[in-house]
């Protein structure tokens, strides 16, 4: 079956595929083309809705009833997959073709038990009996380093956790050795410390088994991190191609640098290299504009030239197959400074307004609502003793994996739940006793919310002038109508909406536009305390740079103090002044920004900057990858919330780690770490993310 | 005079029946014409599922409407003549006075009434009946299922208890207990009557009260001014004489439902509303995990805004698509009740009435039972495709 083949594995040239629905034909993809030679792993690059997903499924022949190829093809090992009939498709997907999906519980059958669906593909593709099909089943599961291979064969999916799952998802990938692994944003939906883990294995196995790579992500730094070339999309088009080196460091493309120049690195803070957003909006499939697609967002658009007629893609001189969709790319001086973004200056602290005193919040689970006194109940602890402050106009950033306890640290401060023990004093009246239902609307309008998910944070049945304006009702702002609704109109400049979206419904306005009208409504009530539960990470990478910066607009204006909820270090570093960094319901490490990003770390906090992608080839991280995952918050360890994967746990003497909550160590200036290790460990810290010297 | 031919029967049928056609093209005309700016209702027309659903319940409401305006039936729907029993479909007329109709169009039931007729009539009594006891079968179970599944915990588990006790209870058994005279004496089906139709009256003044009670000003005047008028509905609803709940003046009584109605409405109200209870639970479980009512929940909204206001309108499309299909179970079940004779009077011309009185004779004389059995399967299957383009085109794009 495999045969030897060494031409490119995977060909695609001048693709276009177009999805056709009852108003009109939607060109999703546009002359498209990339090479993938045996062994190598492309990057595929965009944000949401350029295409890039699109191309995979064009690969896998699954367009569905709407999507058609229009031009160009696709050849797998020499073969145009469009001319295959259906039955060699099926004989080439999941056997020289395999894919990875995002979401691994959608990928694995729940009602089947995991050993039997890895089984299943060698038996389908090659035949084979029960015995030899188990015995590469362990195999795989073993590559994988799944630990205890044989229970994990017998488990049903959902009695893995969400890493492992993925890492399931890989095995039956690799199963049957497939020449091409396509993977869709595989570790999106993954905490970071698992995502870095799973990267590593899938770069491993890329190793191993010489396997080629289609590895599409939003994500510049994760594609830095897998791949040896990339292909960066717009709009339905490829405008750069190249190696990694050249595409990262010798770009030849506008998007690619606005692309850049908008995601914070975590070597830098707001200060030293500000965030510059990507003017403009994405545009729609169907109001794409004549000549470049990223004319009218771009820097360098001269008109009679850009816009005059189709772009094709330029190969750029004295380069390993770098190609540039950019007819002034000769021209243009690419390593002119970025201009026109000034640097804010650091605003100062004010006075105290929120002081947490030991607080805590246990849940008692029962196994039954309604006969439950019989059984016996369990405590989840989800917040331990949280104490610190938080100043005026300060951005305090805490950040967490899934699970450690930052949304119900949010939800006892807004009031949704009453702490268990401890205090939370905002100025110097004690609320944590106090439900939402007891405060006052003007406590509640004082401290308000920006949610995670842009697509769920506006009520889709009401205009966003409705929504705004009832928060206006509720907080007792404004007498009349009419009053309101100027001052409705008012925060819509506030956060740069055009007044007319007043009258809009949520579903005709973009992710970033609608974090916007979040915002306004947070706002709406001049409130002193926001808690912006992770607000840009569901977006584009170009809008999520614009979506800080009116958040911190806003919080030099109104001097507000943000609680930035985040796992992104590098946008935490950006931005933040203070940082909390939370385990399993413990505050690990607290400290200013500096303090936190520089050793000495709290051994997890370590482990986190390890894993966070970055984008710039030219930092060097230490490598440190986790074991395992996230201890469940309703059986957590006993001793170190952090010890079942800490790596420094064996220069603790003792089994100390193992017996005892270490204590909140004092370091210098407020410096605070929950660990044991001893000072001379600390002192002996390295830093994990070093900027190689130019 | 001759009887009809088939082709004469079938022309002069739907002559009778022009308005129906009329009123059906000018709904059509005018749907089609602004489809874009309707929503989910102007997209069901790019179904052709739903068209034809649409147009099949169209063509009974028109029917049942304008037959009730004395538009389109020929005869009068309880007028015997003893020289027309069971006379085949296109018979003329005898012994008639001069002016009436000259044919039985679908021929004479075994009392000799006009079966074209009794089929027109009993349109009405579906038409009266059907989505008003469905509208009152989801106020209650939206009612009782939004706190259900926002609060959960014991609340829910006792709700849904009760929910599935009535579930689990036979539907036919359930009817005869409620409309038998004895039991209807004791008055529980008033008082059954009285607890039920509270409910779209708590469900209205929660629902303005917990958007309103910010604008006290405009508030006040607005729940006085629908309070007072349901209330007044409610009362001379419930108020029958000679029954248990005799509450209302008979000079502020505005209208007397007839007895049998008043039960057939309580009966079909009840054993909707868990169903839809179940429904409308499930959906709450699931919007209020959403990030919007969190927020509604941080700037300190009350419950029943967040459940009538945030929850609600979210749910709306799942619940359009019931409502369609419910009325189609609804009149089922009216029909079964008619069948059975529950509730209505006996004369009654609705379809489970007619269809019951024609099938004694059913060996020899079709046509009495099965005009009516055709009308009652045409308007379900057309309620049921109706719902079933609604659901398709909601999820299409």
């Amino acid at each position: 079956m495999k045969d030897k083949y060494d031409g490119p594995i995977l060909e695609i040239d001048n693709l276009s595929i177009s999805f056709f629905t009852r108003l009109r034909e939607i060109p999703a993809v546009m002359d498209f083309s990339v090479k993938v030679m045996p062994g190598e792993a492309v990057g595929l690059v965009g944000e949401s809705g350029c295409g890039k997903s699109t191309v995979a499924l064009g690969v896998m022949q699954d367009l569905g009833v709407n999507g058609r190829i229009v031009g160009g093809t696709i050849r797998f090992k020499g073969r145009d997959l469009s001319e295959m009939s259906a039955d060699e498709l099926r004989r080439v997907r999941g056997s020289e073709i395999a894919m990875i999906y995002q979401e691994p519980m959608a990928s694995l059958n729940p009602a089947m038990r995991v050993g039997k669906q890895l089984m299943e593909v060698p038996k389908i593709h090659r035949g084979v009996s029960d015995k030899e099909a188990y015995a590469r089943a362990l195999q795989v599961v073993t590559d994988v380093k799944l630990p205890d291979p044989e229970r994990i064969l017998q488990a049903y999916p959902h009695q893995l956790s969400g890493g492992q799952q993925q890492r399931i998802v890989i095995a039956m990938a690799l199963m049957a050795e497939p020449s091409l692994l396509i993977l869709d944003e595989p570790t999106t939906a993954l905490d970071v410390t698992v995502e870095a883990a799973v990267v590593d294995l899938v770069k491993e196995l890329g190793q191993k088994y010489g396997t080629s790579m289609l590895f599409i992500s939003h994500n510049l730094g994760l594609v830095l991190e897998t791949c040896d070339r990339i292909c960066v999309m717009y709009s339905g088009e490829a405008v750069e191609r190249g190696s990694i080196a050249d595409v990262f460091d010798e770009m030849q493309h506008p998007y690619t640098q606005a692309l850049f120049r908008s995601i914070p690195l975590p070597g830098a803070d707001k200060a030293a290299r500000p965030l510059r957003a990507i003017p403009g909006n994405f545009p729609l499939p169907h109001e794409r504009p004549p000549g470049c697609n990223f004319g009218p967002r771009c820097d360098y658009f001269v008109e009679g030239l850009c816009d005059e007629r189709e772009i094709p893609m330029f190969d750029v001189k004295g380069s390993d197959r770098h190609t540039t969709r950019c007819l002034r790319f000769e021209e243009i001086d690419w390593h002119a400074p970025l201009s026109g973004v000034e640097a804010r200056d650091k605003t100062e602290p004010g006075k105290v307004i929120l002081r947490m005193e030991e607080l805590k919040k246990y849940y008692e689970v029962a196994a039954n609502a309604l006969f439950g006194r019989s059984g016996e109940t369990r405590v989840v602890k989800a917040n331990e003793t949280l104490s610190f402050e938080a100043r005026e106009s300060e951005t305090l950033a805490i950040v967490g994996e899934s699970g450690c306890g930052k949304s119900t640290f949010a939800k006892v401060l807004m009031g949704l739940e009453t702490a268990t023990e401890g205090k939370i004093i905002l100025d110097n009246r004690e609320i944590q006793d106090t439900s939402i239902e007891d405060r006052g609307a003007k406590t509640v309008s004082e401290i308000q919310m920006v949610f995670q998910n842009p697509f769920d944070t506006l009520n889709p049945s009401m205009t966003v002038g409705a929504q705004i304006m009832r928060a206006l009702e509720i907080f007792g702002i404004g007498d009349t109508v009419a009053e309101r609704r100027e001052r409705m109109l008012s925060l819509l400049d506030l956060v740069k909406l055009p007044r007319e979206f007043a009258d809009r419904m949520p579903r005709q306005l973009s992710g970033g536009q609608k974090q916007r009208v979040g915002i306004a409504r947070a706002f709406a009530g001049d409130a002193r305390i926001v808690v912006a539960d992770e607000p840009v990470s569901a977006l584009d990478v170009s809008v999520q740079a614009a979506v800080t910066d009116l958040l911190m607009e806003i919080q030099r204006e109104h001097k507000t103090t943000l609680l930035f909820i985040s796992h992104d270090l590098s946008i935490v570093r950006y931005l933040s002044d203070r940082v909390m960094v939370m385990y399993l319901g413990h505050v690990v490490e607290l400290g200013t920004t500096e303090q936190v990003f520089a050793p000495p770390y709290h051994p997890y906090t370590e482990a986190l900057l390890s894993a966070v992608p970055i984008a710039d080839t030219r930092v060097a991280k230490e490598h440190i990858v986790l074991e395992g995952d996230v201890p469940s918050a309703m059986n957590p360890p006993p001793g170190c919330p952090f010890q079942t994967r800490c790596r420094w746990k064996s220069k603790v003497p003792g089994n100390l780690c193992e017996t005892e909550v270490p204590p909140m160590r004092q370091m210098q200036d407020g410096h605070q770490v929950k660990c044991h290790l001893s000072e001379e460990e600390f002192r002996g810290m390295t830093p994990v993310i070093r900027i190689a010297a130019e | 005079m001759d009887p009809l031919s088939w082709a004469e029967i079938i022309t002069r049928v739907l002559t009778q029946f022009l308005p129906v056609w009329v009123s059906i093209a000018i709904v059509f005309a005018v749907s089609i014409t602004w489809k874009r700016k309707l929503g989910l209702y102007g997209k069901m027309f790019d179904s052709p599922i739903g068209m034809i659903g649409f147009a099949l319940v169209l063509f009974w409401v028109f029917t049942g409407i304008f037959g009730a305006m004395d538009l389109i039936v020929t005869h009068d729907s309880l007028g015997q003549s003893a020289f027309m029993k069971n006379e085949v479909p296109g018979t003329p007329l005898r012994g008639g006075d001069e002016s009436a109709y000259p044919y039985y169009l679908l021929g004479g039931d075994n009392l000799g009434r006009d079966v074209f007729s009794r089929m027109v009539d009993g349109a009405w009594v579906v038409v009266q009946i059907a989505p008003l006891a469905t509208l009152f079968a989801f106020m209650v179970g939206i009612t009782l299922g939004l706190p259900a599944g926002y609060f959960g915990g014991r609340l829910d588990t006792v709700l849904s208890f009760l929910a599935n006790l009535i579930l689990a209870f036979p539907v036919i058994l359930l009817f005869y207990l409620l409309v038998t005279p004895e039991i209807v004496e004791t008055g529980i089906p008033s008082y059954m009557a009285t607890v039920l139709f509270v409910f779209p009256i708590v469900f209205l003044a929660v629902l303005l009260n917990s958007r309103y009670h910010t604008r006290p000003k405009l508030r006040t005047p607005l729940l006085v001014l629908v309070l007072g008028l349901t209330g007044w509905l409610y009362l001379s609803l419930i108020s029958q004489a000679g029954t248990g709940v005799e509450v209302l003046p008979q000079a502020l009584d505005l209208f007397d439902v007839p007895g049998g109605i008043l039960v057939v409405f309580v009966a079909v109200v009840f054993v909707n509303s868990p169903t839809v209870f179940r429904i409308v639970r499930g959906l709450a479980m699931d919007i209020k995990t959403r990030d919007y009512v969190a927020a509604a929940q941080t700037r300190g909204e009350g419950r029943w805004y967040i459940m009538l206001w945030e929850i609600l309108p979210n749910a709306r499309g799942p619940l359009i698509v019931d409502f369609c299909l419910r009325i189609g179970y609804t009149t089922i079940l009216l029909g079964t009740l008619g069948f059975f004779g529950l509730g209505l009077p006996p004369e009654s011309p609705d379809w489970g009435t007619t269809i019951n009185d024609g099938r004694r004779l059913l060996q020899i004389y079709l046509h009495p039972a099965l005009v009516p059995a055709v009308a009652l399967l045409s308007l379900v299957l057309g309620l049921n495709l109706l719902a079933d383009g609604l659901r398709e085109e909601s999820l299409r794009d």
